[in-house]
This record gives structure tokens, C-alpha cells and sequence, in this order.
């Protein structure tokens, strides 16, 4: 067990490794994120909506950016391997669930890394003020898991097509649609200090996040065999 | 083509035109709808029913064919995940249309509209994901794992959304399909209807089959 | 209620259109398979 984990580790280490080198999908995330809170905190700011409407908004535009921020930047994490041509190594060195588990962390990571810089940001610029925030962290951490779960998985896949473009979001957007409704539903929850809301949410968001983790463990190696 | 499969067809044809039939200068205006907003209902429920069913369809033979890998299993799934995308435009737009009618708009995001919603995108994304594969074999095996991802997701949205919605939504719609107060010609027509469409998708489901097992023998043959 | 046999009369034109369509579809099947 511990060997396994092991070698996962070592999978995300050396995905993280090369990626803080060159800082590829790390620019576009963060790029994407910076851009995006630029635009909205410019237009939008503290002042323009009433303060009824704040926490649904600001929720639903927190988690548009950090969507598509993810989107923009997530994609790429298996079509390296297939054109450095290092996928091949990849397979024979580790077994498939072991390379998923290794690319989830990664994409994790990642995940983590933009939330810790976009959300304190968003919150000042476009004063989010959140009644209880223990929990809306935890609502970030599960959606930020559910996120990274399922385009690991979408990733893996799409390095397998004849990758136009948009596939890659093609395919995540109806399976993050799910996801998405339930995240602004408990951030909003968190902000407003809606316990029951905030409970239900949460408990739909890590039922579908595990169940996404489940399902993807048992079809990576269908998809990564070749 | 054979004796009985002609004249089961021309029987679905006789059928369904009774039913369009029915549905309109038979069946009198029904109570709590506005206008005649109520025939509607006649073509929206088996739409929306058979586009669940080719659903259900096409992720069980994508299952199967993860476990087999029988290309029939590959042609039952690509087959009916087109004939289900058809279906379920049908069911939105003729739900669109009742909804103006009966509540004076096209789209309000209540959980039905958002549950086919969501479906119309899973669809369109498998077919998407199908045409960016060249090989039938890893076509079919992306195609199968992609179909139970989005499988995955659905029971969430079936049995969630709906309950957690009405707590930030308070003036949606709550009954998006009221079958439960058709009195019995309503109810007759109905059924008739949700059979006429059934023959009609099995029908259409068995050509695009037929279609596929010739190209996968036409492919056979070259190589 | 004119209005209804209206939309019933092009209900039924698509109707017949769908079905001529899928008829000759599975015609043409049926003779590709021969």
C-alpha cells in the first residue's frame, strides 16, 4: 500500500517538478483567473450590487473563474506525455492506477495553488464578506477535489482523441454542470450563514466528488491501456 | 423488405396519425391548463421519455461493451445516443412551448429544464468525443468510459436538484408535467401516444444498427 | 379552434414527411444489405 503511494508521489512530484520549471498550465490558470477577477472586479466592484443579491453573485462569478480558469489550464496534463513521448515510459514504469493517482495530485495541487491566490484576492476586491469561513473553505477544498478528479480523468481521455481545441471543455462541462450548481449553492450558504443549505450542499458535492473518484479509478486503466 | 415488417409499418403510421388526430380535434380542452397548452403534453412526455430511455440505452451497452467488447455493443450505444440527442431537442423545445404557454416563458431554468439541459450537453459532448476518434476500437472504449462518466453524474441531478432547488427558488414551477390530472380519454391518448413513439424509435434505432453493422462489414472486407 | 386544425394539419404534414423519409431510408438499407 505504502509502496503505492509511493510511487504516486512520485508520479505528481515529477509533473510538479517540470511544471514549476516551465510554468505552463500554471500561467494559463493563473492568467486566465487574474484576467477574468480584473475584468468583473472593474465593472462590478464592491458597490454596484445590492446587498441581498451579493452572496448568490459573487459566489456564481468565484466559481465561473475558477471553472474556466481550470478549463484553461488543466488539459494538458496527459497530452505532454503523449507528445514528449514519454507516455510509453510511463506506462511500463508504474502501473495505471498509480499513474492516475499521481496525475490527480498533480492537477490537485495545481487546484490548491490557484484557489490560495485567487480567492483572497476575489473576496477584497469585490468585498465578499462570508459569515462562516471554516466552511466555505471546505467548500473550496471539496470542489477544488471534485474539479481535479474529473479532468484528470477527462484529460486522460482526450489525450487519446485527435484533440480539437475544445474538447477537452466539451467533454468536462456537462459532467461539472452537476458540480458547479451544488458549489455556489453551499458557498453562498457559507457566506449567508445558512447551516441547512450549507450542509445539504456540501454532502451533495462530496457524494458526487467520490463517486467521480471511484468511477475514474476503475476506468483510467481502461483508458491509459493502449 | 418483409411482409410483417411492412405492415407493422404502415400500422405505425396509421397509428401516430390517429393520435396527432386525437390529440387535437379529439381530445377536448383540459382543465387547470392554460389555452390549449395541454396537447402539447401528448408529444412532450413520450419525448422526453424515449430520450431518457436511448439514455439508459447507451450507457448500459457502453458498460457491456467495456466488459465484451463486441462492436454490436459500440453500435447500440452510438445508435442510441444520436436517436436520444433527437429526442431530447424535441422534449425541450416542445417543453419550451408549453412553458410560454402556461407560465409566460421559454426557459426558467426549473429542474426539469435543467436536468434535460444537462442531458442535451452529455450528449452532444459523446457524439463529439465519437467524431474526434479515428480508431473504431479506441472509439468505442473512450466513448464507453466517457458514457459512464456522465452516467455517474445523473442520479445527482435526478434526485438533487429538484429538492435543494426550491429552497433559493420559491416561485418555480412545480409541476412542469401535470399527467397526474388527466382524466381518462386524456390518459388513453396519452399512452397511445408514448406507444406510437416507442415503435417509432425502435424502428429508427434498428436502421441506424443495421447501418452500422454494414459499414463495420464494408470495413471488414478492406482490411 | 381553426387555429387547432391548423397546427394539426402541419403537425401531420411533418408526420408524413418523418415517416416518407424513414421509409425510404430503410429501403435503401434493406437494398445496401442485399
Amino acid at each position: 500500500m505504502s509502496r503505492w503511494l509511493a510511487e504516486a508521489l512520485a508520479v505528481a512530484a515529477k509533473d510538479l517538478r517540470a511544471e514549476f520549471r516551465t510554468r505552463v498550465a500554471l500561467n494559463s490558470l493563473v492568467l486566465f483567473a487574474l484576467t477574468t477577477l480584473a475584468a468583473v472586479s472593474y465593472t462590478i466592484g464592491p458597490y454596484r450590487l445590492s446587498t441581498e443579491d451579493r452572496p448568490f453573485l459573487l459566489s456564481v462569478l468565484l466559481w465561473i473563474v475558477i471553472f474556466f480558469a481550470a478549463l484553461a489550464g488543466l488539459d494538458r496534463s496527459f497530452v505532454k506525455e503523449e507528445e514528449s513521448h514519454t507516455a510509453p515510459l510511463l506506462r511500463l514504469a508504474a502501473a495505471p492506477t498509480v499513474v492516475w493517482a499521481g496525475k490527480l495530485l498533480y492537477n490537485l495541487v495545481l487546484i490548491m495553488v490557484l484557489m490560495a491566490m485567487l480567492v483572497p484576492l476575489f473576496c477584497v476586491l469585490m468585498g465578499f464578506e462570508i459569515a462562516m469561513p471554516w466552511r466555505f473553505a471546505a467548500v473550496l477544498a471539496a470542489g477544488g477535489f471534485g474539479l481535479a478528479v474529473t479532468t484528470t480523468i477527462i484529460a486522460a481521455i482526450i489525450a487519446q482523441a485527435m484533440t480539437r481545441g475544445a474538447l477537452f471543455s466539451v467533454l468536462s462541462l456537462p459532467l461539472l454542470l452537476p458540480l458547479l450548481i451544488f458549489l455556489i449553492q453551499g458557498t453562498t450558504a457559507a457566506a449567508t450563514s445558512d447551516l441547512d443549505t450549507y450542509r445539504e450542499s456540501l454532502r451533495a458535492i462530496l457524494s458526487m466528488a467520490g463517486a467521480m473518484t471511484i468511477f475514474s479509478a476503475f476506468l483510467f486503466p481502461v483508458v491509459w491501456r493502449d | 423488405m418483409n411482409r410483417v415488417g411492412m405492415t407493422l409499418k404502415w400500422f405505425l403510421f396509421v397509428w401516430m396519425a390517429g393520435v396527432i388526430w386525437a390529440a387535437f380535434l379529439w381530445i377536448p380542452s383540459a382543465q387547470g391548463f392554460k389555452g390549449e397548452s395541454s396537447r402539447i403534453v401528448f408529444f412532450h412526455v413520450p419525448t422526453a421519455w424515449v430520450a431518457t430511455l436511448a439514455f439508459l440505452v447507451s450507457c448500459i451497452a457502453s458498460g457491456l461493451y467495456l466488459w465484451r467488447r463486441e462492436p454490436k455493443y459500440d453500435f447500440a450505444a452510438a445508435v442510441s445516443a444520436g436517436l436520444g440527442l433527437l429526442y431530447a431537442v424535441l422534449a425541450t423545445v416542445t417543453g419550451a412551448v408549453f412553458a410560454k404557454i402556461m407560465w409566460g416563458a421559454y426557459w426558467n431554468w426549473d429542474p426539469r429544464q435543467t436536468s434535460i439541459t444537462i442531458l442535451l450537453l452529455i450528449y452532444a459532448a459523446y457524439l463529439a468525443l465519437r467524431s474526434a476518434v479515428d480508431d473504431p476500437e479506441k472509439r468505442a472504449t473512450l466513448a464507453a468510459v466517457y458514457s459512464i462518466l456522465a452516467f455517474v453524474t445523473v442520479p445527482f441531478l435526478m434526485f438533487i436538484v429538484p429538492r435543494i432547488y426550491f429552497s433559493l427558488h420559491p416561485d418555480v414551477m412545480t409541476n412542469a408535467d401535470p399527467d397526474n390530472n388527466l382524466d381518462s380519454a386524456h390518459l388513453r391518448v396519452l399512452l397511445a401516444s408514448l406507444a406510437g413513439f416507442t415503435g417509432l424509435s425502435v424502428w429508427l434505432y434498428s436502421i441506424g444498427i443495421r447501418i452500422e453493422e454494414i459499414r463495420y462489414r464494408r470495413r471488414q472486407e478492406v482490411l | 379552434m381553426t387555429d387547432l386544425t391548423g397546427i394539426m394539419a402541419v403537425t401531420m404534414t411533418i408526420w408524413i414527411g418523418l415517416f416518407a423519409y424513414v421509409y425510404r431510408l430503410d429501403r435503401k438499407v434493406s437494398r445496401l444489405e442485399d
